[in-house]
């Protein structure tokens, strides 16, 4: 066992013990080799199922949405900046929450164990943003000098070409919606998928339907997506969802300077109204 | 809104914005004829229509 | 203008989401001017701009409108 794994293990069990928390979120053990399942810890003695390895691609941020007890929270980068996100949005307090720092060197990608998730390489926010206390020493970040290339590739297409870029790239969409049960940010009471009066999209595999699903549930994380790769981790089809919301990211950052989950004190910036917002658009 | 459409290859042209006062009947044609005239220049649409099978 | 271009015009439908307090005003008072404006302008009057969502955008374009114009 390493001594990361060691070291979240002491402290998740020791804030246990002390009462400082109701319960610890934290990765177990998969089923299969080389996955993790989130855990939650209410025992010290529980404590000791956690692991940390690069196999820990699901973001614990999702399961703090609207709790009541107190919750001590493993977080590497992108969870905790999803912390901030759900401070924010008012979804939790920063009060109920003890947050154990991991600094993070990237989760591997599921189908290739020997390398990185996409968004781990081009990831500039390894080191938690917030944190009670760090499990390892903060790790240098990296500076990325085009971290926005693949998005650049598809706007330098025509229309059509990349209409037909996205077509292809959903054409094996099988509606399980695991990309939006995977997020952090989609805690809506009820997706506008599963509204039905009015019914903004159907049910079934038509082909308009999954687009506007992909469409919509980008662009509800416009300003807010970390772009922690929870969604692609979790797609069973291997679709590369972040197609979507890596755009948004860019054009947050463009045209707002903005990037999610940094600063507790802000709101985003879809969220606000600034008398210097871009208007160009409007006629 | 506009941007992840165009991103998605919509042509930008069909999606449009404007602010117009209620006094300004003028603006209100102009910029409507505007928006007409750039629309049927991209032609009817085949893209994000629901086909029923 | 020439009957080719009629023609055309009445192919493609825009659906335009109006403020009813700015450009429905508008469009109103354009009426009582007799101004003419292009006939494949389809108005819906909204209480505000700000109601409207993305939702009703895609929607619109999946009824199969050609072009959506929110104008507030």
């Amino acid at each position: 066992m390493d001594s990361l794994t060691q070291k979240i293990r002491e402290l998740a069990s020791s804030i246990l013990k002390e009462g400082t928390v109701d319960m610890v979120m934290g990765f177990a053990e998969g089923t299969l080799p080389m996955t993790s399942k989130p855990y939650m810890a209410r025992t010290p003695e529980q404590a000791d199922k956690f692991i940390w390895d690069s196999s820990c691609t699901m973001n614990l941020a999702n399961y703090i949405t609207g709790r009541k007890e107190k919750i001590g929270v493993i977080a590497k980068g992108c969870d905790s900046r999803n912390i901030v996100n759900h401070i924010v949005e008012n979804k939790i307090s920063r009060d109920q929450l003890y947050i154990i720092g991991v600094p993070c060197s990237g989760m591997t990608d599921k189908n290739r164990p020997d390398h990185l998730r996409d968004n781990c390489l081009t990831c500039t926010h390894k080191n938690p943003v917030i944190y009670d206390v760090l499990a390892a020493e903060l790790i240098e970040e990296q500076k990325i000098e085009a971290p926005f290339a693949d998005v650049k590739a598809i706007e330098a297409m025509e229309p059509n070409a990349k209409w037909s870029y996205f077509q292809d790239l959903l054409k094996n969409c099988i509606r399980c919606y695991a990309c939006r049960n995977a997020c952090p940010l989609c805690y809506c009471p009820k997706c506008f998928v599963d509204e039905s009066g009015p019914q903004w999209v159907g049910k079934g595999q038509n082909e308009t339907d999954i687009q506007t699903f992909h469409f919509l549930r980008a662009f509800h994380c416009a300003g807010r997506c970390t772009d922690c790769g929870a969604c692609e981790s979790a797609c069973p089809m291997d679709i590369h969802v972040r197609a979507f919301t890596r755009k948004l990211n860019k054009d947050a950052l463009d045209l707002f300077g903005w990037e999610a989950g940094l600063d507790m004190t802000k709101r985003p910036p879809l969220d606000t109204f600034n008398p210097d917002d871009p208007d160009d658009f409007i006629k | 809104m506009a941007n992840l459409f165009e991103h998605m290859g919509m042509e930008k042209e069909r999606l449009q914005f404007s602010w117009i006062s209620s006094a300004e009947a003028g603006k209100f044609v102009n910029v409507a004829t505007e928006v007409a005239n750039s629309v049927e220049a991209l032609g009817p649409i085949d893209k994000f229509v629901k086909k029923i099978d | 203008m020439a009957e080719g271009t009629m023609a055309e015009k009445k192919k493609t439908k825009i659906v335009s989401f109006l403020c009813n307090w700015c450009s429905y005003g508008a469009a109103d008072l354009a009426g009582v001017s007799r101004m003419q404006y292009p006939e494949n302008i389809r108005v819906i009057r909204i209480p505000c701009t700000g109601r409207v969502t993305p939702k009703f955008i895609l929607s619109a374009f999946r009824e199969g409108a050609d072009g959506v114009w929110v104008s507030g």
